[in-house]
């Protein structure tokens, strides 16, 4: 080959190279752009999509050629899936979701078993069985064309906004007439600890629906498996309930674990009088004093050691408050408040084993550090009242030694007047 | 003579009111705030010790120290950050775990699962070559 060839190849290679690749317009969004319907332009609102900052554009998940600028070519055209039906929605999303190949690219960390677990929920077997198009598919949680990733507060799946999201159909009577369960979910959870810590307090380790519920596979947790799915976060009281005689009790009657006592969406501060005997004790729901155990009895006593713990705190705390209000250090007696605070998160944690003695034990701790911190605040506030009066006596001996004094100098000063 | 009864006097009045008036009224300034303290205990007894941790009183906070498997001796504030339990050292997960709600946290001290939104704090720790003695600080 001559040089003045390869040097002709070098140069065409080179203008080859830097000429850009041809970057055609996407047509679909160019033109759906200027909708401005009911449901607004989806090309403004994908602009903010995660699919959108991938890469993806319109007909990655709707098909069509992208090029062409006339909708009924593009409807023609060989792939075009249009706008699919809710039941198709699954299926739409799973075309990437459930490719393990395809999502490494883009997300490795995502799971891709999105579509099987939703074929298991309620949510799927409605939708995908007996299709009912009311039942939620991908996009009624997820949104449509502005999607995000969980942990963005501006996604409809953050769980600052996931309760809302679920209620915008559990919540609505009418849409979920004919399903056989309440509309109630969402007040009753906004009114539980739960709710309070996560919509009020913004706790974001405070569940969500779907911390219980599941999220793609979403079903109301069986009967013996509520406590597995409490015990996530009240580990301890979990194992205590499983060593309980209620265990067992529970199983063979088919009754609710701790829902049975705390209810489900309604999860409210626990109370003393819950246990006990009283009628408005949670135990006499089941138990009664000719019942064969000793059920009853049993209540009693943690009912009156609990109470006992509760007051010798409040009493505690009292006398600390009293002694700080005096301009007393109490640093070492709100230390020791914090202990019983801890004594009491024991004792109720270990109410579940229905083990007197484990309260009993866990209580007295508690008891001792409640005696020991009133006696140290009653030290304090005597200490007070001791230095008040040492300050009003000094004052009192300086005054009448300065009016001694004075009176001495005036007598002296008449008895030997200055010439 | 008259004036320096009256001046002294005066004075006088100002030393009992002025002890008066200091008492009423609180200091402005706050407690000190501890931030080194010589534990109640030495390292050897640590290491004895089944749990390989201990609860420490540090000011008016809680703190945990903690032999690692490495054989490390660290200690961070024992108060969880999620609703301020008291967390305790679990050897067979080798992490610092909260019973209250499940919360775990790695040897550093980060929060690794469950609800606590942030890592304990983390203190130093010197131990005393010579008298075997363990000091905490905050860090700096």
């Amino acid at each position: 080959m001559s040089k003045r060839r390869i040097l002709v190849l070098h140069l065409a290679f080179l203008v080859f190279t830097a000429i850009p690749p041809v970057v055609y317009a996407d047509m679909c969004f160019e033109c759906h752009s200027g909708w401005e319907d009911e449901s607004g332009s989806p090309s403004a609102s994908y602009e903010s999509d995660v699919h959108f900052r991938a890469g993806l554009g319109c007909a990655d998940c709707h098909g069509g050629n992208p090029e062409l600028d006339d909708m009924d070519d593009v409807r023609r055209g060989r792939g075009y899936k249009g706008i699919p039906r809710p039941r198709e929605i699954p299926g739409f999303c799973a075309t990437c979701h459930n490719d393990p190949g395809y999502m490494i690219k883009h997300n490795p960390a995502l799971p891709t078993d999105q579509l099987d677990k939703y074929k298991t929920s309620v949510h799927g077997k409605r939708l995908l069985e007996e299709g009912d198009e009311k039942a939620a598919n991908c996009v009624s949680c997820h949104s449509v064309h502005n999607i995000e990733r969980p942990q963005i507060p501006a996604s409809t799946v953050y769980p600052l906004n996931l309760p809302e999201v679920c209620a915008g159909c559990h919540s609505d009577p009418e849409y979920m007439a004919g399903y056989g369960i309440p509309a109630s979910q969402f007040d009753d959870y906004a009114e539980s600890v739960h709710g309070h810590a996560l919509l009020v307090e913004k706790d974001l380790g405070a569940p969500a629906c779907n911390d219980c519920h599941g999220n793609h596979g979403a079903t109301p947790p069986g009967v013996t498996s509520i406590s597995a799915v409490c015990g996530l976060c009240h580990a301890l009281i979990s194992d205590e309930f499983a060593v309980s005689p209620h265990k067992a009790a529970f199983d063979e009657m088919g009754y609710p674990e701790c829902e049975g006592c705390h209810s489900n969406h309604l999860v409210l501060e626990p109370e003393l009088y819950w246990i006990g005997t009283s009628d408005s004790s949670l135990c006499v729901d089941c138990h009664s004093a000719d019942d064969g155990t000793e059920g009853l009895a049993k209540a009693e006593k943690i009912h009156e050691i609990v109470l006992k713990l509760k007051k010798s705190y409040e009493t505690a705390e009292a006398k600390v408050d009293e002694s700080e209000l005096k301009g007393m250090m109490v640093t070492d007696e709100r230390f020791i408040l914090k202990e019983i605070t801890q004594a009491m998160i024991r004792t109720r944690t270990v109410i579940h084993s229905l083990d007197f003695e484990k309260v009993s034990e866990a209580a007295g701790e508690g008891l001792e550090k409640a005696d020991q911190a009133y006696r140290a605040a009653t030290t304090k506030v005597e200490e007070y009242y001791f230095r008040r009066k040492g300050l009003g006596i000094a004052t009192l001996i300086i005054t009448i030694l300065v009016i001694a004094l004075y009176l001495r100098i005036r007598s002296i000063d008449k008895s030997h007047p200055l010439r | 003579m008259s004036w320096l009864l009256r001046a002294g006097a005066t004075g006088l009045l100002g030393s009992i009111l002025y002890p008066v008036y200091k008492f009423v009224i609180p200091p402005l300034t706050g407690e000190a705030n501890l931030s080194q303290l010589k534990l109640p205990f030495k390292s050897s007894e640590l290491r004895e010790d089944k749990a390989s941790s201990r609860i420490f009183k540090f000011g008016r906070e809680l703190g945990i120290i903690v032999i690692t498997p490495q054989n490390e001796v660290k200690a961070f504030s024992a108060l969880c950050t999620h609703l301020d339990c008291t967390v305790q050292y679990r050897k067979d997960l080798e992490t610092i775990w909260c019973a209250c709600h499940n919360g775990q946290y790695d040897l550093e001290g980060r929060n690794i699962s469950g609800p606590p939104p942030r890592p304990l704090e983390q203190y130093d720790v010197h131990i005393s070559a010579e008298t075997d003695e363990i000091f905490v600080s905050k860090k700096t």
